[in-house]
Protein backbone atom coordinates (compact mmCIF):
# COMPACT_ATOMS: atom_id res chain seq x y z
CA UNK A 1 0.00 0.00 0.00
CA UNK A 2 1.28 3.47 -0.89
CA UNK A 3 0.06 6.87 0.23
CA UNK A 4 -1.27 7.34 -3.30
CA UNK A 5 -3.34 4.19 -2.92
CA UNK A 6 -4.87 4.47 0.52
CA UNK A 7 -8.38 3.92 -0.84
CA UNK A 8 -8.21 1.61 -3.83
CA UNK A 9 -11.00 0.42 -6.12
CA UNK A 10 -9.73 -2.19 -8.51
CA UNK A 11 -11.96 -2.87 -11.53
CA UNK A 12 -15.15 -2.59 -9.50
CA UNK A 13 -18.47 -3.48 -11.13
CA UNK A 14 -21.60 -3.55 -9.03
CA UNK A 15 -25.29 -4.31 -9.61
CA UNK A 16 -28.05 -4.05 -6.99
CA UNK A 17 -30.00 -7.24 -6.25
CA UNK A 18 -32.51 -8.05 -9.01
CA UNK A 19 -31.20 -5.21 -11.18
CA UNK A 20 -30.79 -6.06 -14.87
CA UNK A 21 -27.63 -3.97 -15.29
CA UNK A 22 -24.77 -2.72 -13.12
CA UNK A 23 -24.76 0.73 -11.55
CA UNK A 24 -20.97 0.92 -11.58
CA UNK A 25 -18.80 -0.40 -14.40
CA UNK A 26 -15.11 -1.24 -14.12
CA UNK A 27 -14.24 1.56 -11.70
CA UNK A 28 -10.50 1.87 -11.07
CA UNK A 29 -9.41 4.42 -8.54
CA UNK A 30 -6.59 5.23 -6.14
CA UNK A 31 -7.02 7.95 -3.57
CA UNK A 32 -4.11 9.36 -1.60
CA UNK A 33 -4.12 9.49 2.19
CA UNK A 34 -4.77 12.92 3.68
CA UNK A 35 -6.35 14.37 0.54
CA UNK A 36 -9.74 15.85 -0.34
CA UNK A 37 -11.28 14.20 -3.37
CA UNK A 38 -14.48 15.56 -4.88
CA UNK A 39 -16.87 13.40 -6.90
CA UNK A 40 -19.47 14.99 -9.18
CA UNK A 41 -22.05 13.38 -11.39
CA UNK A 42 -25.63 13.75 -12.56
CA UNK A 43 -28.45 12.15 -10.57
CA UNK A 44 -28.39 8.42 -11.18
CA UNK A 45 -24.70 8.44 -12.16
CA UNK A 46 -23.90 6.10 -9.25
CA UNK A 47 -22.58 8.59 -6.68
CA UNK A 48 -24.48 7.24 -3.67
CA UNK A 49 -23.66 3.67 -4.73
CA UNK A 50 -19.96 4.54 -4.90
CA UNK A 51 -20.18 6.28 -1.51
CA UNK A 52 -21.79 3.20 0.07
CA UNK A 53 -19.26 0.92 -1.62
CA UNK A 54 -16.27 2.83 -0.24
CA UNK A 55 -17.84 2.94 3.22
CA UNK A 56 -18.50 -0.81 3.31
CA UNK A 57 -22.32 -0.78 3.14
CA UNK A 58 -22.17 -2.45 -0.24
CA UNK A 59 -22.33 -5.38 -0.45
CA UNK A 60 -22.58 -6.09 3.33
CA UNK A 61 -25.96 -4.40 3.77
CA UNK A 62 -27.41 -3.91 0.31
CA UNK A 63 -26.28 -7.24 -1.16
CA UNK A 64 -26.03 -7.38 -4.95
CA UNK A 65 -23.29 -8.55 -7.29
CA UNK A 66 -19.85 -7.07 -6.76
CA UNK A 67 -16.78 -7.88 -8.78
CA UNK A 68 -13.36 -6.34 -8.21
CA UNK A 69 -12.06 -5.19 -4.85
CA UNK A 70 -12.40 -2.15 -2.60
CA UNK A 71 -9.65 -1.71 -0.06
CA UNK A 72 -8.90 0.90 2.56
CA UNK A 73 -5.48 1.11 4.16
CA UNK A 74 -4.59 -2.19 2.50
CA UNK A 75 -7.60 -4.06 3.94
CA UNK A 76 -10.15 -5.53 1.55
CA UNK A 77 -13.57 -4.29 2.75
CA UNK A 78 -15.27 -7.45 1.48
CA UNK A 79 -13.32 -9.44 4.08
CA UNK A 80 -14.42 -7.20 6.94
CA UNK A 81 -17.68 -7.24 8.86
CA UNK A 82 -19.78 -4.09 8.62
CA UNK A 83 -18.70 -3.05 12.12
CA UNK A 84 -15.02 -3.45 11.12
CA UNK A 85 -15.62 -1.59 7.85
CA UNK A 86 -17.28 1.39 9.53
CA UNK A 87 -14.27 1.47 11.83
CA UNK A 88 -12.20 2.27 8.71
CA UNK A 89 -14.51 4.64 6.85
CA UNK A 90 -16.96 7.15 8.29
CA UNK A 91 -20.07 8.05 6.29
CA UNK A 92 -21.94 11.35 6.42
CA UNK A 93 -25.25 11.17 4.56
CA UNK A 94 -27.38 13.82 2.85
CA UNK A 95 -30.05 14.57 5.40
CA UNK A 96 -28.54 15.86 8.65
CA UNK A 97 -31.83 15.31 10.43
CA UNK A 98 -31.74 11.56 9.77
CA UNK A 99 -28.20 11.30 11.14
CA UNK A 100 -29.25 12.42 14.58
CA UNK A 101 -29.88 9.27 16.61
CA UNK A 102 -32.99 10.70 18.25
CA UNK A 103 -31.90 8.98 21.40
CA UNK A 104 -29.71 11.67 22.92
CA UNK A 105 -30.50 14.75 24.92
CA UNK A 106 -27.49 16.97 24.14
CA UNK A 107 -25.04 17.43 21.28
CA UNK A 108 -22.30 16.14 23.60
CA UNK A 109 -24.14 12.84 24.11
CA UNK A 110 -25.08 12.70 20.42
CA UNK A 111 -21.43 12.94 19.36
CA UNK A 112 -20.51 10.24 21.88
CA UNK A 113 -23.23 7.85 20.64
CA UNK A 114 -20.90 5.94 18.28
CA UNK A 115 -18.24 5.62 20.98
CA UNK A 116 -20.85 4.24 23.40
CA UNK A 117 -21.80 1.65 20.79
CA UNK A 118 -18.25 0.34 20.57
CA UNK A 119 -17.77 0.35 24.34
CA UNK A 120 -15.28 3.21 24.76
CA UNK A 121 -14.50 4.00 28.43
CA UNK A 122 -16.26 7.12 29.77
CA UNK A 123 -13.13 9.24 30.38
CA UNK A 124 -11.78 8.50 26.89
CA UNK A 125 -15.19 9.34 25.39
CA UNK A 126 -15.36 12.69 27.16
CA UNK A 127 -11.87 13.59 25.96
CA UNK A 128 -12.53 12.63 22.37
CA UNK A 129 -15.83 14.55 22.27
CA UNK A 130 -14.13 17.69 23.60
CA UNK A 131 -11.24 17.28 21.12
CA UNK A 132 -13.50 16.93 18.11
CA UNK A 133 -15.76 19.79 19.25
CA UNK A 134 -12.70 22.05 19.50
CA UNK A 135 -11.46 20.90 16.09
CA UNK A 136 -14.79 21.75 14.43
CA UNK A 137 -15.30 24.85 16.63
CA UNK A 138 -18.64 23.68 17.96
CA UNK A 139 -17.89 23.68 21.69
CA UNK A 140 -20.68 26.24 22.20
CA UNK A 141 -23.19 23.69 20.87
CA UNK A 142 -22.25 20.82 23.18
CA UNK A 143 -24.93 21.38 25.79
CA UNK A 144 -27.72 22.18 23.33
CA UNK A 145 -30.36 19.78 22.08
CA UNK A 146 -29.39 18.23 18.72
CA UNK A 147 -32.82 19.23 17.45
CA UNK A 148 -32.39 22.90 18.35
CA UNK A 149 -29.68 23.39 15.70
CA UNK A 150 -29.72 24.87 12.21
CA UNK A 151 -29.22 22.47 9.29
CA UNK A 152 -25.56 23.48 8.94
CA UNK A 153 -24.88 23.05 12.65
CA UNK A 154 -26.68 19.68 12.58
CA UNK A 155 -24.46 18.55 9.71
CA UNK A 156 -21.36 19.66 11.65
CA UNK A 157 -22.59 17.55 14.58
CA UNK A 158 -23.04 14.63 12.17
CA UNK A 159 -19.47 15.12 10.95
CA UNK A 160 -18.24 15.36 14.55
CA UNK A 161 -20.10 12.13 15.33
CA UNK A 162 -18.03 10.43 12.65
CA UNK A 163 -14.70 12.12 13.42
CA UNK A 164 -14.93 11.07 17.04
CA UNK A 165 -14.67 7.45 15.85
CA UNK A 166 -11.27 8.32 14.36
CA UNK A 167 -11.73 6.52 11.08
CA UNK A 168 -8.90 7.34 8.66
CA UNK A 169 -11.36 7.99 5.82
CA UNK A 170 -14.50 10.13 5.76
CA UNK A 171 -17.04 9.81 2.95
CA UNK A 172 -19.56 12.63 2.63
CA UNK A 173 -22.53 11.92 0.39
CA UNK A 174 -23.97 15.27 -0.72
CA UNK A 175 -23.58 16.71 2.77
CA UNK A 176 -24.90 20.13 1.79
CA UNK A 177 -27.81 19.15 -0.45
CA UNK A 178 -30.35 20.18 2.19
CA UNK A 179 -28.52 23.18 3.58
CA UNK A 180 -28.79 26.90 2.92
CA UNK A 181 -25.72 28.84 1.66
CA UNK A 182 -24.58 29.67 5.20
CA UNK A 183 -24.84 26.02 6.28
CA UNK A 184 -23.06 24.92 3.11
CA UNK A 185 -20.17 27.30 3.77
CA UNK A 186 -20.00 26.06 7.36
CA UNK A 187 -19.56 22.44 6.20
CA UNK A 188 -17.06 23.22 3.45
CA UNK A 189 -14.95 25.37 5.77
CA UNK A 190 -14.48 22.27 7.90
CA UNK A 191 -12.93 20.33 5.00
CA UNK A 192 -9.58 22.11 5.27
CA UNK A 193 -9.51 21.41 9.01
CA UNK A 194 -10.10 17.71 8.29
CA UNK A 195 -7.33 17.65 5.69
CA UNK A 196 -4.95 19.32 8.15
CA UNK A 197 -5.89 16.65 10.68
CA UNK A 198 -4.65 14.04 8.19
CA UNK A 199 -8.00 12.63 7.16
CA UNK A 200 -8.73 11.27 3.72
CA UNK A 201 -11.98 12.94 2.68
CA UNK A 202 -14.15 11.95 -0.28
CA UNK A 203 -16.98 14.41 -0.97
CA UNK A 204 -19.83 13.62 -3.33
CA UNK A 205 -21.31 16.98 -4.28
CA UNK A 206 -23.06 19.04 -6.95
CA UNK A 207 -21.69 22.43 -5.90
CA UNK A 208 -18.87 22.84 -8.39
CA UNK A 209 -17.53 26.22 -7.30
CA UNK A 210 -17.01 24.93 -3.77
CA UNK A 211 -15.39 21.71 -4.97
CA UNK A 212 -13.07 23.77 -7.14
CA UNK A 213 -12.09 25.80 -4.08
CA UNK A 214 -11.68 22.97 -1.57
CA UNK A 215 -10.90 19.68 -3.36
CA UNK A 216 -7.38 18.56 -4.29
CA UNK A 217 -8.72 16.34 -7.01
CA UNK A 218 -12.02 15.90 -8.84
CA UNK A 219 -13.64 12.83 -10.35
CA UNK A 220 -16.62 12.86 -12.69
CA UNK A 221 -18.97 9.92 -12.60
CA UNK A 222 -21.29 9.38 -15.56
CA UNK A 223 -23.30 6.25 -16.31
CA UNK A 224 -21.47 4.37 -13.57
CA UNK A 225 -18.00 5.07 -15.00
CA UNK A 226 -15.31 7.54 -14.07
CA UNK A 227 -15.11 9.73 -17.16
CA UNK A 228 -12.79 12.46 -15.88
CA UNK A 229 -10.20 12.67 -13.14
CA UNK A 230 -7.82 15.47 -12.32
CA UNK A 231 -7.29 18.94 -10.98
CA UNK A 232 -10.76 20.43 -10.16
CA UNK A 233 -10.41 23.53 -12.31
CA UNK A 234 -9.20 21.57 -15.34
CA UNK A 235 -12.00 19.01 -14.99
CA UNK A 236 -14.79 21.55 -14.42
CA UNK A 237 -13.64 23.80 -17.26
CA UNK A 238 -13.57 20.89 -19.72
CA UNK A 239 -15.77 21.29 -22.78
CA UNK A 240 -17.40 17.91 -22.14
CA UNK A 241 -19.09 18.81 -18.83
CA UNK A 242 -22.54 19.11 -20.48
CA UNK A 243 -22.04 15.71 -22.09
CA UNK A 244 -21.13 14.24 -18.67
CA UNK A 245 -24.36 15.66 -17.27
CA UNK A 246 -22.77 17.96 -14.70
CA UNK A 247 -23.22 21.28 -16.50
CA UNK A 248 -20.83 24.13 -15.87
CA UNK A 249 -20.67 27.13 -13.57
CA UNK A 250 -21.99 30.45 -14.90
CA UNK A 251 -18.40 31.72 -15.09
CA UNK A 252 -17.31 28.80 -17.28
CA UNK A 253 -20.39 29.22 -19.49
CA UNK A 254 -19.70 32.94 -19.88
CA UNK A 255 -16.07 32.23 -20.69
CA UNK A 256 -17.05 29.66 -23.33
CA UNK A 257 -19.26 32.24 -25.04
CA UNK A 258 -16.44 34.78 -24.87
CA UNK A 259 -13.99 32.24 -26.31
CA UNK A 260 -16.41 31.25 -29.11
CA UNK A 261 -16.73 34.94 -30.03
CA UNK A 262 -12.98 35.29 -30.10
CA UNK A 263 -12.81 37.47 -27.00
CA UNK A 264 -10.67 34.99 -25.10
CA UNK A 265 -7.55 33.18 -26.12
CA UNK A 266 -6.74 29.59 -25.16
CA UNK A 267 -6.01 28.34 -21.67
CA UNK A 268 -8.12 26.86 -18.89
CA UNK A 269 -11.51 28.54 -18.57
CA UNK A 270 -12.53 30.01 -15.21
CA UNK A 271 -14.76 28.06 -12.84
CA UNK A 272 -15.08 30.47 -9.93
CA UNK A 273 -15.71 34.18 -9.54
CA UNK A 274 -12.09 34.83 -8.57
CA UNK A 275 -10.80 32.95 -11.64
CA UNK A 276 -13.29 34.80 -13.86
CA UNK A 277 -12.04 38.15 -12.56
CA UNK A 278 -8.50 37.06 -13.33
CA UNK A 279 -9.39 35.71 -16.78
CA UNK A 280 -11.36 38.76 -17.88
CA UNK A 281 -8.79 41.20 -16.55
CA UNK A 282 -10.46 42.33 -13.36
CA UNK A 283 -12.76 45.26 -12.69
CA UNK A 284 -11.68 48.54 -14.29
CA UNK B 1 -37.91 20.85 15.16
CA UNK B 2 -38.25 18.45 18.08
CA UNK B 3 -39.05 14.83 17.40
CA UNK B 4 -39.95 13.92 20.93
CA UNK B 5 -42.89 14.70 23.18
CA UNK B 6 -40.47 15.08 26.08
CA UNK B 7 -41.05 18.23 28.13
CA UNK B 8 -37.92 19.53 29.83
CA UNK B 9 -38.59 20.34 33.49
CA UNK B 10 -36.73 20.05 36.78
CA UNK B 11 -38.99 17.80 38.83
CA UNK B 12 -38.83 14.73 41.06
CA UNK B 13 -40.64 12.73 38.37
CA UNK B 14 -38.12 13.77 35.71
CA UNK B 15 -35.27 12.82 38.04
CA UNK B 16 -36.52 9.26 38.54
CA UNK B 17 -34.63 6.51 36.75
CA UNK B 18 -36.59 5.72 33.54
CA UNK B 19 -36.70 2.03 34.45
CA UNK B 20 -38.38 2.91 37.77
CA UNK B 21 -41.02 4.86 35.85
CA UNK B 22 -41.46 2.04 33.36
CA UNK B 23 -41.88 -0.55 36.14
CA UNK B 24 -44.37 1.73 37.94
CA UNK B 25 -46.34 2.16 34.72
CA UNK B 26 -46.50 -1.59 34.07
CA UNK B 27 -47.47 -2.37 37.67
CA UNK B 28 -50.24 0.23 37.68
CA UNK B 29 -51.63 -1.05 34.41
CA UNK B 30 -51.52 -4.67 35.56
CA UNK B 31 -53.45 -3.77 38.72
CA UNK B 32 -56.00 -1.62 36.90
CA UNK B 33 -56.65 -4.21 34.21
CA UNK B 34 -56.62 -7.22 36.55
CA UNK B 35 -59.13 -5.88 39.07
CA UNK B 36 -62.46 -5.27 37.36
CA UNK B 37 -63.69 -2.49 39.64
CA UNK B 38 -64.27 1.05 38.41
CA UNK B 39 -62.93 2.56 41.63
CA UNK B 40 -59.52 0.93 41.16
CA UNK B 41 -58.90 2.81 37.94
CA UNK B 42 -60.34 6.05 39.32
CA UNK B 43 -58.26 5.63 42.50
CA UNK B 44 -55.03 5.08 40.56
CA UNK B 45 -55.84 8.05 38.35
CA UNK B 46 -56.62 10.43 41.22
CA UNK B 47 -54.12 9.20 43.81
CA UNK B 48 -51.11 8.34 41.65
CA UNK B 49 -51.22 9.70 38.10
CA UNK B 50 -52.69 13.16 38.74
CA UNK B 51 -50.34 13.97 41.68
CA UNK B 52 -47.38 12.69 39.65
CA UNK B 53 -48.43 14.85 36.69
CA UNK B 54 -48.75 17.91 38.93
CA UNK B 55 -45.40 17.21 40.60
CA UNK B 56 -43.75 16.85 37.17
CA UNK B 57 -45.00 20.22 36.00
CA UNK B 58 -46.56 18.54 32.97
CA UNK B 59 -50.15 18.51 34.27
CA UNK B 60 -51.42 21.00 31.68
CA UNK B 61 -49.76 19.25 28.74
CA UNK B 62 -51.03 15.87 29.94
CA UNK B 63 -54.57 17.22 30.42
CA UNK B 64 -54.52 18.55 26.86
CA UNK B 65 -53.42 15.19 25.44
CA UNK B 66 -55.84 13.24 27.62
CA UNK B 67 -58.83 15.39 26.70
CA UNK B 68 -58.13 15.14 22.98
CA UNK B 69 -57.52 11.40 23.06
CA UNK B 70 -60.02 10.27 25.65
CA UNK B 71 -63.06 12.53 25.49
CA UNK B 72 -64.56 11.07 22.28
CA UNK B 73 -63.86 7.50 23.43
CA UNK B 74 -65.32 8.03 26.90
CA UNK B 75 -68.43 9.73 25.49
CA UNK B 76 -68.94 6.80 23.15
CA UNK B 77 -68.42 4.31 25.98
CA UNK B 78 -71.03 5.94 28.21
CA UNK B 79 -73.53 6.10 25.37
CA UNK B 80 -73.02 2.57 24.07
CA UNK B 81 -72.47 0.68 27.35
CA UNK B 82 -74.83 2.83 29.41
CA UNK B 83 -77.71 2.38 27.00
CA UNK B 84 -77.16 -1.14 25.64
CA UNK B 85 -75.39 -3.09 28.43
CA UNK B 86 -76.94 -6.59 28.24
CA UNK B 87 -76.93 -7.30 31.99
CA UNK B 88 -78.55 -3.97 32.96
CA UNK B 89 -81.23 -4.32 35.66
CA UNK B 90 -81.43 -0.94 37.41
CA UNK B 91 -83.00 1.41 34.89
CA UNK B 92 -82.27 5.09 35.50
CA UNK B 93 -83.88 6.43 32.32
CA UNK B 94 -85.73 4.81 29.44
CA UNK B 95 -86.69 5.80 25.93
CA UNK B 96 -88.14 3.18 23.61
CA UNK B 97 -85.75 0.21 23.36
CA UNK B 98 -82.95 2.21 24.96
CA UNK B 99 -82.48 2.04 28.72
CA UNK B 100 -79.75 3.79 30.71
CA UNK B 101 -78.82 1.35 33.48
CA UNK B 102 -76.61 1.63 36.58
CA UNK B 103 -74.79 -1.60 35.62
CA UNK B 104 -74.09 -0.25 32.13
CA UNK B 105 -72.73 3.00 33.52
CA UNK B 106 -70.53 1.14 36.02
CA UNK B 107 -69.19 -1.08 33.24
CA UNK B 108 -68.49 2.02 31.12
CA UNK B 109 -66.78 3.63 34.15
CA UNK B 110 -64.55 0.55 34.64
CA UNK B 111 -63.47 0.42 30.99
CA UNK B 112 -63.16 4.21 30.83
CA UNK B 113 -61.02 4.38 33.98
CA UNK B 114 -58.74 1.66 32.61
CA UNK B 115 -58.34 3.50 29.32
CA UNK B 116 -57.74 6.78 31.14
CA UNK B 117 -55.03 5.14 33.27
CA UNK B 118 -53.41 3.53 30.23
CA UNK B 119 -53.34 6.75 28.21
CA UNK B 120 -52.46 9.16 31.02
CA UNK B 121 -49.73 7.02 32.58
CA UNK B 122 -48.13 6.24 29.21
CA UNK B 123 -48.23 9.86 28.03
CA UNK B 124 -46.84 11.02 31.39
CA UNK B 125 -43.92 8.60 30.99
CA UNK B 126 -43.22 9.99 27.52
CA UNK B 127 -43.54 13.61 28.69
CA UNK B 128 -41.13 13.15 31.57
CA UNK B 129 -38.58 10.72 30.10
CA UNK B 130 -36.14 11.62 27.37
CA UNK B 131 -35.90 8.75 24.85
CA UNK B 132 -32.13 8.76 25.15
CA UNK B 133 -32.22 8.39 28.90
CA UNK B 134 -34.74 5.58 28.57
CA UNK B 135 -32.51 3.85 26.04
CA UNK B 136 -29.39 4.22 28.20
CA UNK B 137 -31.24 3.01 31.30
CA UNK B 138 -32.68 -0.04 29.55
CA UNK B 139 -29.30 -0.87 28.03
CA UNK B 140 -27.62 -0.52 31.43
CA UNK B 141 -30.13 -3.03 32.79
CA UNK B 142 -28.99 -5.52 30.18
CA UNK B 143 -31.68 -5.06 27.53
CA UNK B 144 -30.48 -5.40 23.93
CA UNK B 145 -29.52 -1.93 22.63
CA UNK B 146 -31.49 -2.63 19.46
CA UNK B 147 -34.61 -3.43 21.45
CA UNK B 148 -34.25 -0.40 23.68
CA UNK B 149 -33.64 1.78 20.61
CA UNK B 150 -36.86 0.49 19.08
CA UNK B 151 -38.74 1.50 22.24
CA UNK B 152 -37.14 4.91 22.54
CA UNK B 153 -37.34 5.74 18.83
CA UNK B 154 -41.00 4.68 18.69
CA UNK B 155 -41.70 7.37 21.27
CA UNK B 156 -40.35 9.97 18.90
CA UNK B 157 -42.11 8.58 15.84
CA UNK B 158 -45.41 10.31 16.58
CA UNK B 159 -44.28 13.96 16.21
CA UNK B 160 -42.09 13.07 13.23
CA UNK B 161 -45.06 11.30 11.59
CA UNK B 162 -47.31 14.30 12.31
CA UNK B 163 -44.81 16.79 10.83
CA UNK B 164 -44.50 14.78 7.64
CA UNK B 165 -48.29 14.33 7.38
CA UNK B 166 -48.75 18.10 7.79
CA UNK B 167 -46.22 18.79 5.01
CA UNK B 168 -47.91 16.35 2.62
CA UNK B 169 -51.36 17.77 3.41
CA UNK B 170 -50.11 21.32 2.93
CA UNK B 171 -48.56 20.40 -0.43
CA UNK B 172 -51.82 18.84 -1.59
CA UNK B 173 -53.89 21.78 -0.34
CA UNK B 174 -51.59 24.12 -2.27
CA UNK B 175 -52.58 22.11 -5.35
CA UNK B 176 -56.28 22.65 -4.70
CA UNK B 177 -57.20 19.75 -2.40
CA UNK B 178 -60.23 20.77 -0.33
CA UNK B 179 -60.47 19.09 3.07
CA UNK B 180 -64.16 18.83 4.08
CA UNK B 181 -65.33 19.31 7.68
CA UNK B 182 -67.40 16.12 7.69
CA UNK B 183 -65.17 13.49 9.35
CA UNK B 184 -66.16 10.65 7.01
CA UNK B 185 -65.67 12.67 3.84
CA UNK B 186 -62.47 14.08 5.35
CA UNK B 187 -61.21 10.52 5.89
CA UNK B 188 -62.02 9.66 2.27
CA UNK B 189 -60.05 12.66 1.00
CA UNK B 190 -57.07 12.01 3.27
CA UNK B 191 -56.73 8.26 2.57
CA UNK B 192 -54.74 8.72 -0.68
CA UNK B 193 -52.18 10.78 1.26
CA UNK B 194 -51.21 7.69 3.25
CA UNK B 195 -49.12 6.33 0.35
CA UNK B 196 -46.57 9.17 0.24
CA UNK B 197 -46.62 9.39 4.02
CA UNK B 198 -45.70 5.74 4.55
CA UNK B 199 -43.20 5.68 1.66
CA UNK B 200 -41.51 8.80 3.01
CA UNK B 201 -41.25 7.23 6.44
CA UNK B 202 -39.66 4.11 4.93
CA UNK B 203 -37.04 6.25 3.19
CA UNK B 204 -36.30 8.04 6.46
CA UNK B 205 -36.01 4.77 8.34
CA UNK B 206 -33.60 3.33 5.76
CA UNK B 207 -31.43 6.45 5.82
CA UNK B 208 -31.45 6.58 9.60
CA UNK B 209 -30.56 2.90 9.77
CA UNK B 210 -27.53 3.51 7.51
CA UNK B 211 -26.46 6.42 9.72
CA UNK B 212 -26.82 4.28 12.84
CA UNK B 213 -24.79 1.41 11.37
CA UNK B 214 -22.10 3.90 10.34
CA UNK B 215 -21.81 4.79 14.03
CA UNK B 216 -21.17 1.23 15.13
CA UNK B 217 -24.72 0.44 16.22
CA UNK B 218 -24.28 -3.15 15.06
CA UNK B 219 -21.29 -3.64 17.34
CA UNK B 220 -21.48 -6.49 19.81
CA UNK B 221 -19.17 -4.75 22.29
CA UNK B 222 -20.57 -4.06 25.73
CA UNK B 223 -22.11 -0.56 25.59
CA UNK B 224 -20.77 2.24 27.72
CA UNK B 225 -22.50 5.50 28.53
CA UNK B 226 -21.10 9.04 28.50
CA UNK B 227 -23.61 10.26 31.07
CA UNK B 228 -24.65 7.71 33.69
CA UNK B 229 -28.40 7.49 34.30
CA UNK B 230 -29.07 8.46 37.93
CA UNK B 231 -30.26 5.67 40.18
CA UNK B 232 -30.64 5.26 43.95
CA UNK B 233 -30.91 2.36 46.36
CA UNK B 234 -34.46 3.44 47.20
CA UNK B 235 -35.42 3.17 43.53
CA UNK B 236 -33.71 -0.18 43.14
CA UNK B 237 -35.75 -1.45 46.11
CA UNK B 238 -38.92 0.17 44.73
CA UNK B 239 -38.49 -1.68 41.46
CA UNK B 240 -38.77 -4.98 43.35
CA UNK B 241 -41.44 -3.82 45.79
CA UNK B 242 -43.85 -2.43 43.16
CA UNK B 243 -44.35 -5.72 41.27
CA UNK B 244 -44.74 -7.52 44.61
CA UNK B 245 -47.42 -5.04 45.72
CA UNK B 246 -49.14 -5.36 42.35
CA UNK B 247 -49.17 -9.15 42.75
CA UNK B 248 -50.61 -8.80 46.25
CA UNK B 249 -53.29 -6.39 45.01
CA UNK B 250 -54.34 -8.89 42.35
CA UNK B 251 -54.24 -12.01 44.53
CA UNK B 252 -55.66 -10.51 47.74
CA UNK B 253 -59.31 -10.29 46.58
CA UNK B 254 -59.24 -14.00 45.68
CA UNK B 255 -57.76 -14.92 49.09
CA UNK B 256 -60.18 -12.75 51.05
CA UNK B 257 -63.07 -13.73 48.80
CA UNK B 258 -62.50 -17.45 49.45
CA UNK B 259 -62.76 -17.06 53.24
Amino acid sequence: MTDQGFVVLDDVTYAYPDADRPVLHGVRLEIAAGSITGVVGASGAGKTTLAKLISGFIPQVDGGDLTGTVSVGGRDLAELSLVEAVGQVGLVIQNPFNQISGAKYTVREEIAFGLENVGTPRAEMAKRVDDVARLLRITDLLDRSPYALSGGQMQLVAIASMLVLRTPVLVMDEPTSQLDPAGTRLVFDVLNTLEEAGLTVIVFEHKQELLQAYADRLLVLAGGRIVADGDPTTVLADDHTEEWGIGATRFTRAARIARDRGLLNGGVLPVSFEQAVETFGGPR
Amino acid sequence: MSTTLYVERVSPVHRLNPVTKLVALLCLLVVVFAIAQWWVGVGVLLLVIVPAAVASGCGGVLAGFALRLLLPVLAMLVLVQGLTYPGGQTVLWEWGPLALTTEGLLFAATIGARLACLVCASVLLVLTTHPGELMSALTEKGLSPKFSYIISSTLQLIPSFRDRADSILLAQQARGLAVPRNPLRRLGVLMPLLGPLVLGMFTDVEERSTAMEARGFGSTARRTSLVPVPDTTAQRVARWVMPALAAVAIVAPFVWGSR
